[in-house]
């Protein structure tokens, strides 16, 4: 079992050299991405429309829930240059009937740093990996910071595509919720059976008239179903969908975005998909402050992790 | 898809799989004498239950005190915005993750020191061999000379285990005493005893020596059919065998209950014919009572010169020749009538004495008068028990059988007459014990309805010091009382506290509510408050926790069973009452014999003839009984006396 950031830094204690430090930097625990309009490519015809899905339905049979977290520290200085501890993990969790139970979890501790850094280590960290940043500009705090995060959501990518890929090996057919875009995996984009739900609009897929009747969805209504225009991997298809009404609160609140594979099936199982995601509107996730858009399902895996690295 | 992908928690290798994994926080952090423990939702694991934790080189016993169970849900409007505020809208298809948390407390550590917070480790549910080590039962279960008494079977989550008491613990000399409570009808405290009787007779080593039990019925038909035997159910002969016991009636038993007013028909409920043999009327004289005549006094103002004319009549005049030259005639006091006959002597010399005769040999005639009257009143309130004639029928002291049962049946009897039987038998008991002369080495005395012979408040009684005394001191002699009341708060704190082992059936709530309750935790008192027949919470010196045991039926029949298959013979007149006495002894005589033989004779002298021949228990009880009757003396009018003539006198010169 990968040791916590916690274990970390207790060997990190004796090493010369290195002066200890303690933080935890913005945005350490989820990727950010920048605002921005990208627009899509409308699949069902005409302008954007919202469109009723109906009533609640549960999701037929087994179905699984995939999320990974991720957190790192700057732990150490050598000189002016950080050293950071991070953490990622993914699991999935399944269930059957109403229990929910972790089928599949990956995790990951690792030290970054520029190479001079990881050298000052010695053999303190050894067994543990170690990764060194790109040494193509000179040392800059809070730059090696900004690239160590970026090297942590790859590595998060990473463990939920493993524990994505494990899952889908052992149980082909069953349904899977990710938590977030498919496009990380180009498995994922083609598989019937995978479900990307992102609770982030930094990319907006519409302007004007469009762009308002996205984000004023009424709840339990979908959008058109679109093609997201850059994806990292493979193309899929998506649509928006209000789970709680906004109004009186917020144009994203209980909105979401909903991704699937890129195939004709998918247009007939939109609605269907979505009156079983607004089934899973309960229980809801509160305490948790993104409780309109976390499906409990996928809280759970978070709750699961952070449990097993001893969080509160 | 059953198995995992990458199963997390794998199993333990071999055993069974555990039930619960050890957890402490800041806010619940494991101790020495209490931890926690989280389950799966669905566990075998239940309040009482006794479970054991592995961790590194420390094993820790617990038995579950209290349970708890909550959801991630931090406020109920979570719930009803879930739910659209609708109860009845669509099930949640996830259900919300939920913890079982019990609370236990330690049991045994092993090793015993240091004494530390139990680990965090994995908790299984506790074997058999957990069982025996968890109760220290290993201490007194295994060896040359185990003392283990079975007191019913631990169950939990599929698995039994027998518990044992320690019978150097229950019976002496290193504790003693029982106690049960519980609510009536619902706590099974007669049925927990007799069991438990059963159990000792059947388990209680030969080398501790010889015991017998002495049971009083005060209610109803309780303990009246003890040695009838019961049939029993599958599963309460299959926990007879988990105890290693023999399900079998009393035997030998002995029944004793007093007459009724009349004489010669018994005031029990066990007079069926077919229960005759072994049941004996109990009649005392003079003596028996008035040694015992504190019993009967204390209850009024019976001051220093009313005990001394009591000893003054018990030391110098009952039961020897009385001569004193204030009386008229020599006296020899036997029974009640006879001291009736010596008292109105003394008042005579007192009248005759005119003024100044207050006083009889220091005696003041008021104090003689209020004792005379105070004896009177036991032998009208106890007549049947109580005998004007001095006939005895007792229990056979010095000659107590090992494992032999003697039930005395006081339930027809006045409460005054209940306290003096009680008494008197009490303590002949511990007299004998203590001269080593009874004939068993062990004596247990079960009384029912505590409260009333030992209650925590009102007037202290000779019962209640009595009780006290047996209490404090009678392990020592080997006198063992076991007890059972509705309510403990109820009785003389030392009198129960005095027991070293308690068990406890169904409970009123309000009476554990008190603060004498205050140690159990509020899941062991709901338990207590609805806890079904045949099972009891036991606290016994070597359990440092209590522990919910089961235990069979007793294979005797109930009072209630007894009495429908034994119903009560219906009162007769006194020359058939005689005919039946008889004819238990003896079936074959014909009843007309007995009939013809005392119609016509005095009523005391059939029932003196009757009681020597009950007492005497011959081959031929008719032809004892009509030696003892004696030949019939008719009636012969007396022929009048020649008078004497009037002397002739002269004419009266006036």
């Amino acid at each position: 079992m990968p040791l916590t950031i916690r274990e970390l830094r207790r060997l990190l204690a004796p090493v010369p050299g290195l002066v200890a430090a303690s933080v935890v930097p913005a945005a350490s625990h989820g990727r950010e991405v920048e605002a921005c309009i990208t627009p899509a490519t409308l699949i069902e015809p005409g302008p954007v429309t919202a469109r009723a899905v109906g009533a609640p339905e549960i999701w037929p049979g087994p179905v699984a829930f995939l999320d990974g977290t991720q957190r790192f520290e700057v732990a150490a200085y050598v000189g002016t240059s950080p050293l950071m501890l991070a953490e990622v993990a993914g699991a999935v969790r399944e269930r059957t009937g109403r229990d929910t139970r972790t089928v599949a979890v990956e995790r990951r501790a690792f030290a970054i740093g520029r190479r001079e850094v990881l050298a000052a280590l010695g053999g303190a960290l050894a067994g543990i990996e170690l990764v060194a940043l790109p040494e193509d500009t000179p040392g800059h705090p809070l730059r090696d910071i900004e690239a160590a995060r970026h090297e942590v959501d790859r590595a998060r990518g990473e463990v939920e595509r493993i524990v994505g890929d494990r899952y889908r090996r052992e149980a082909p057919g069953r349904w899977l919720v990710v938590d977030g875009s498919l496009a990380e995996s180009p498995a994922w984009a083609l598989d019937a059976r995978m479900v990307g739900v992102s609770k982030s609009h930094s990319t907006l897929p519409f302007d004007g008239d469009d762009l308002v009747t996205y984000l004023q969805l009424p709840a339990g209504h979908r959008s058109s179903i679109f093609q997201p225009a850059s994806r990292r991997h493979a193309p899929v298809y998506a649509w928006g969908f209000r789970l709680w009404p906004w109004a009186g609160r917020d144009l994203f609140y209980g909105l979401v975005r909903i991704e699937v594979a890129a195939r004709r099936e998918s247009l007939a199982a939109a609605d269907a998909i979505c009156r079983w995601l607004l089934a899973e509107r309960a229980p809801i996730s509160a305490p948790d402050g993104r409780w309109d858009r976390l499906l409990y399902g996928i809280r759970s895996v978070e709750e699961y992790l952070r449990a097993v690295r001893g969080e509160r | 898809m059953k198995n995992p992908v990458n199963n997390p928690h794998p199993a333990a290798p071999s055993g069974p799989p555990p039930v619960g994994r050890v957890v402490a926080t800041e806010l619940k952090p494991s101790t020495p004498h209490q931890f926690f423990f989280w389950t799966a939702r669905e566990s075998p694991v239940g309040i009482g239950a006794i479970v054991r934790v592995d961790a590194d080189a420390r094993t820790v016993f617990g038995v579950v005190t209290d349970g708890f169970a909550y959801s991630d849900l931090q406020t109920p409007m979570h719930a009803v915005i879930g739910a659209d505020g609708d109860p009845a809208g669509t099930e949640e298809p996830t259900r919300r993750a939920e913890i079982r948390l019990f609370a236990a407390a330690v049991l045994r550590h092993l090793p015993e020191e240091p004494v530390q917070p139990v680990p965090l480790g994995l908790v299984h549910l506790a074997s058999d061999a957990d069982v025996v080590t968890a109760l220290r039962m290993d201490a007194y279960t295994e060896g040359d000379t185990p003392t283990g008494i079975p007191v019913g079977v631990y169950a939990a989550g599929g698995l039994e285990a027998p518990v044992y008491v320690d019978a150097d613990f229950l019976l002496g000399p290193e504790a003693a005493h029982l106690n049960i409570s519980g609510v009536s009808g619902l706590a099974t405290k007669t049925s927990a005893v007799e069991f438990l009787l059963s159990s000792i007779f059947q388990r209680f080593p030969a080398q501790k020596g010889r015991i017998a039990a002495v049971c009083f019925n005060v209610k109803g038909p309780d303990l009246c059919f003890l040695d009838q035997p019961a049939p029993l159910g599958e599963e309460d002969l299959r926990l007879y065998a988990r105890l290693g016991l023999t399900p079998k009636a009393f035997s030998p038993v002995q029944y004793y209950a007093p007459y009724k007013a009349d004489g010669v028909n018994l005031n029990t409920l066990r007079t069926h014919e077919a229960l005759q043999a072994n049941t004996q009327p109990l009649l005392w004289g003079l003596r028996e009572v008035l040694d015992y005549a504190e019993v009967l006094l204390n209850r009024d103002d019976v001051d220093a010169k009313a005990d001394a004319f009591i000893d003054f009549l018990a030391e110098r005049v009952v039961g020897r020749e009385y001569e004193d030259n204030t009386l008229p005639r020599k006296f020899h006091v036997k029974s009640f009538a006879d001291l009736d006959e010596f008292f109105r002597a003394i008042f005579a010399v007192l009248e005759d004495a005119g003024r100044g005769g207050e006083v009889w040999r220091t005696h003041h005639i008021a104090t003689i008068r209020k004792i005379r009257n105070r004896l009177g009143n036991i032998s009208t309130r106890s007549k049947g028990l109580v005998t004007d004639d001095g006939d005895v029928n007792d229990l056979p002291w010095g000659g107590f059988q090992d494992r032999g049962l003697y039930v005395v049946d006081v339930a027809g009897l006045d409460p005054l007459a209940q306290d003096l039987v009680f008494a008197r038998l009490v303590s002949r008991l511990r007299e004998q014990l203590e001269r080593r002369e009874l004939g068993v080495d062990h004596v247990v005395v079960f009384v029912d309805e505590l409260n009333k012979y030992a209650p925590a408040e009102g007037p202290d009684s000779y019962v209640r010091k009595m009780l006290l005394d047996i209490s404090e001191r009678g392990r020592y002699l080997g006198l063992v009382l076991f007890s059972a009341q509705q309510f403990r708060s109820q009785v003389q704190r030392r009198v129960v506290g005095n027991a070293g082992t308690t068990l406890m059936g169904r409970m009123d709530s309000d009476e554990l509510a008190l603060p004498g309750y205050s140690t159990m935790s509020p899941a062991t008192k709901a338990k207590l408050a609805a806890l079904p027949k045949g099972e009891l919470l036991v606290r016994h010196p070597h359990f440092t926790q209590p522990i919910f045991v089961r235990f069979p039926r007793p294979a005797v029949l109930s009072g209630r069973e007894g009495v429908e298959r034994f119903p009560p013979a219906i009162e007769l007149p006194f020359v058939e009452a005689v005919s039946r006495r008889l004819r238990a002894l003896d079936p074959s005589l014909a009843s007309s014999k007995i009939q013809d033989l005392v119609a016509g004779r005095r009523e005391a002298d059939v029932r003196k003839a009757l009681n020597a021949t009950l007492r005497a228990r011959p081959d031929q009880p008719f032809a004892f009984f009509v030696k003892c009757l004696g030949r019939e003396v008719k009636a012969e009018s007396a022929a009048p006396k020649p008078g004497i003539r009037p002397v002739r006198t002269s004419a009266d010169p006036y």
